[in-house]
């Protein structure tokens, strides 16, 4: 056809643009992440990486944290997908905008919304000095980070499996039941199966954005909880160690690609049934 | 019924979860101790005041905000042909092109942030406001393809093919009927990238110097050394800003849709 | 020499197939066509071929003896009413009639003078603030007429615009289009899957199959002589009995079958001895009264009231389950029972096999 070329004149900028501005140089970011001034191409960075105890800690602490963030999301946001679900439109509006509200605040405000609550003088605390209890310490460690995550990523999970009983036709339930399922056998062999997808989906955007998130828990783990976004800033912008840098950077890129990877295959199953 | 009852509970539970500190942070902003905490003791609206006139945050909010529309109108030029061509034609190579333009969703802010100032500003081949600016754009490009490509994908294609037959030339027949009928999602998709950039830590993070800082970096910093209820006062205002944003672009496009 | 031409056109979606291979059809000026075919035959891509939405691969597509190969389709002046209307569903049915005269930069007196006329001519004066998403689909049908005519095409294309109307509508439309077509005298392709449709509207009918013409010819002919086996299958016609010809007999061709004899009509040029199919129309089946030619034993495995016809499904020992349709006067037949039917001549035909 005539107007073939025509199509590739609407692509090309939005292509180049990305290519130049970001595949490109990510590309050299990951040779050079192989690349040292004294030894040439070396695995030397990632052997470092893995060597020092910090570093190590917080792959590990990222994957936990990440592992645990994804778990609890999928116990809460399965009932409330269901709740919602079952909700009139009108309402079910106003339900899925309060969730979104989370995504679409200012992360530095979200955050410090947590420090009223689990900070020292905050809320909790308060609370239990009120009740004639002593302070407990909940900023700056683990558990804080956690629910900084939760906050933030859950919506996601939400969002994924509201739209996957959308799709879940209401006939399918009826016709269990008429097939003579108990609700409980309803739910374990026609909704948990037909909504798995959405909860593949969800859980891998929840585990993958809370392995890389950077705000919650600089604010909330602090610098001695150190995940791989907050030690990759601490080693790039104060120790200016770039090949760490470059190194927790290249690991964090392969565990998302990874994961996106699964995703896509997931994807493909769907489509495929 | 008893099942239904047990989820909406969890349903309750879960909404106080994500709305709840806003509404501690909003209550604490009104505080007149020099410290934050919950419940605060009396009232003021002094640290409103104070943040509003402070020029620290008034010229990073400005910049923030150039950065993102610019962005948005970047991304816009950008992503609408695009997602017209990948909605309308099967052509060689669309998986590849689709692959790289989800890309920036995919990629951890933290790699693209620290990548840009490695590549870009360390090797002296932008400034950091222009590579602040190239940076937002690659973020919220993915943005203005999908949400223009939902909005293609649900209008009829044969309306072009009407108003050629009707004499209009490919590029008029765009104008005068695609874009009539996708300006919901255009506008759903602006007010979605603009939010997104707005927000960015990681990328901004990266990028700052001298007179060139995004509000989310200074409000960081700021926290580093004050720990009065100014930044809460901001930060309510900030969360409103969101509050506001969102319902009325839920009135009027149904923005979850897009999501 | 035709108004509109299609010589030996190929045309195809991807590099590898072609629908349309060395295709040809005549049109005459003021005519009504209609391109009969089941889905995937070629029709809809014949249209968009004359439309321009396809490119030629080879042979030529002349109007009014003028090439249009390499006219663009927003400049060949062809007015087409799309299956589902593709109303603009951001303008009201003003703009909706109104858009191909701004194109045309005509002058706003004139438009409006145009755009009532129009509207006048498809019974919509009053709605010209509507937007098509507050009309019925009968409505919005109209509407898309009324656009595609008002610039006064050379040429009017139609894709299966009815398909989406209700059956009633359907058919009070029917009788409108044709009116319309021939107020207006405007030369028009029209595209169905619908035989009655076909027939009701056109002046000729090409009956498509795989990308090329079985048949071409008026309603009639198509309708009672079909040229081919699949026009015949496509028009009603019915399969019930296979043989070989073993004579001609005033001007009807004799069919032997296990020693019974068939007579049968037949357009194709038959020898002895060849291997024929026999088909006709399940109402031309009636009760056989005595052992005449052209009969058949069957058993009822079902039937179904129709009203003022019963539907027989008869089994012959043929490969397909005979229907038969015979008027209600005559009785209803139990399940089960045996049935002898009868077929006159004239409405058999025989084709080659």
């Amino acid at each position: 056809m005539s107007g073939r070329w025509k199509i590739y004149i609407l692509i090309i900028p939005a292509f180049v643009f990305i290519l130049t501005f970001f595949v490109i140089p990510l590309s050299i970011t990951v040779g050079r992440s192989f690349y040292d001034k004294d030894e040439g191409i070396t695995a030397v960075n990632y052997l470092d990486f893995f060597r020092e105890r910090v570093s190590r800690n917080a792959f590990i602490r990222s994957l936990k944290i990440g592992g645990i963030v994804t778990l609890i999301s999928i116990v809460l946001s399965y009932p409330t997908a269901m709740a919602i679900n079952g909700m009139k439109s009108g309402k079910k509006t106003i339900v899925m905008t309060l969730i979104v509200l989370p995504l679409m605040t200012n992360p530095v405000a979200r955050t410090f919304a947590w420090l009223a609550v689990i900070g020292r003088e905050g809320m909790i605390n308060n609370l239990l000095v009120a009740m004639g209890m002593r302070r407990v310490k909940i900023l700056y460690t683990e558990p804080a980070v956690l629910l900084g995550l939760l906050q933030l990523f859950m919506p996601l999970m939400i969002l994924s499996l509201v739209s996957s009983f959308e799709n879940l036709n209401e006939d399918y339930i009826l016709a269990a039941r008429s097939l003579g399922a108990s609700r409980l056998q309803t739910f374990f062999k026609v909704q948990l199966p037909l909504t798995s997808e959405g909860l593949v989906i969800g859980g891998m955007l929840v585990f993958a954005g809370s392995i890389s998130a950077y705000v919650t828990p600089a604010l909330l783990g602090g610098s001695r909880i150190l995940m791989l976004s907050t030690l990759l800033y601490q080693r790039a912008s104060v120790l200016l160690d770039w090949n760490m840098a470059t190194a927790i950077a290249v690991i964090m890129l392969m565990l998302t690609i990874l994961i996106n990877i699964l995703l896509r295959y997931v994807g493909n199953l769907g489509r495929s049934k | 019924m008893d099942r239904i009852s047990i989820s909406t509970i969890i349903m309750v539970l879960v909404l106080i979860f994500l709305i709840g500190p806003f509404v501690v942070i909003f209550i604490s902003s009104f505080g007149t101790q020099e410290f934050l905490s919950f419940p605060p003791q009396g009232f003021t609206l002094g640290w409103f005041k104070k943040v509003i006139s402070m020029d620290m945050f008034k010229e990073s909010m400005k910049l923030s905000v150039i950065i993102a529309i610019l962005a948005s109108i970047f991304a816009s030029v950008l992503g609408i042909p695009s997602a017209y061509a990948l909605s309308r034609y099967d052509f060689m190579g669309k998986r590849i092109v689709e692959t790289f333009l989800t890309l920036p969703v995919i990629v951890p802010g933290m790699v693209a942030g620290l990548t840009l100032l490695r590549i870009f500003v360390m090797m002296n081949l932008f400034s950091i406001k222009t590579t602040l600016l190239i940076g937002h754009t690659i973020i919220v490009l993915p943005y203005s393809i999908r949400i223009t490509r939902t909005a293609l994908e649900n209008l009829p294609t044969d309306i072009e093919e009407a108003a050629i037959s009707l004499g209009a030339s490919k590029l008029k027949a765009f104008f005068l009927t695609v874009l009539p009928n996708i300006k919901t999602g255009i506008i759903a998709s602006f007010i979605l990238m603009f939010i997104i950039s707005f927000n960015n830590v990681p990328i901004s993070l990266f990028l700052t110097g001298p007179g060139v800082n995004m509000l989310p970096i200074v409000m960081m910093s700021y926290m580093e050394y004050y720990y009065d209820p100014s930044i809460a006062a901001l930060s309510t205002l900030l969360i409103l800003l969101t509050f506001g944003i969102v319902i009325l672009s839920q009135k009027l496009l149904g923005i979850t849709r897009y999501m | 020499m035709a108004f509109l031409e299609l010589r030996k056109i190929t045309v195809g979606y991807d590099k590898k197939t072609n629908v349309l291979e060395n295709f040809s059809l005549s049109v005459e000026e003021g005519e009504f066509i209609s391109l009969l075919g089941a889905s995937g035959s070629g029709k809809t891509t014949t249209l968009r071929t004359i439309a321009g939405f396809l490119p030629i691969r080879s042979g030529e597509l002349i109007i009014r003896g003028k090439i249009y190969n390499n006219i663009p389709p927003n400049k060949r002046n062809i007015g087409i009413v799309f299956q589902n209307y593709a109303l603009f569903p951001h303008l009201n049915v003003f703009e909706n009639v109104a858009f191909g005269l701004k194109l045309r930069r005509m002058d706003k007196v004139e438009i409006e003078k145009k755009v009532k006329e129009a509207l006048e001519l498809v019974g919509l004066v009053g709605f010209e603030g509507r937007l098509p998403s507050q009309l019925s689909g009968g409505q919005q049908q109209r509407v898309a007429i009324a656009r595609a005519i008002v610039i006064e095409p050379d040429l009017l294309l139609m894709d299966e615009p009815l398909s989406n109307l209700d059956a009633k509508l359907r058919v009070e439309m029917r009788s409108e289009l044709r009116r319309l077509q021939k107020e207006l005298g405007i030369t028009t392709v029209y595209v169905t899957h619908d035989q009655a449709e076909a027939i009701a509207l056109s002046d000729k009918i090409a009956l498509l199959n795989d990308g090329k013409i079985e048949h071409f010819g008026t309603p009639e002919e198509v309708y009672n002589n079909p040229k081919t086996l699949y026009c015949a299958k496509f028009m009603g016609f019915q399969e019930f009995l296979k043989g070989k010809v073993v004579d001609f007999e005033g001007g009807y061709v004799v069919v032997d079958h296990e020693g019974r004899k068939f007579l049968a009509r037949t357009s194709e040029d038959l020898t002895i001895g060849e291997n024929v199919v026999l088909l006709a129309r399940r109402k031309n089946f009636k009760p056989a009264k005595k052992e005449t030619r052209n009969t058949l034993e069957g058993r009822i495995i079902s039937r179904i009231f129709q009203g003022d016809t019963v539907l027989y499904m008869v089994d012959i020992g043929y490969m397909e389950i005979l229907n038969v349709e015979m008027e209600l006067e005559m009785g209803m037949l139990k399940e089960g029972q045996s049935i002898t039917v009868c077929v006159e001549p004239k409405d058999c035909i025989a084709f080659k096999i």
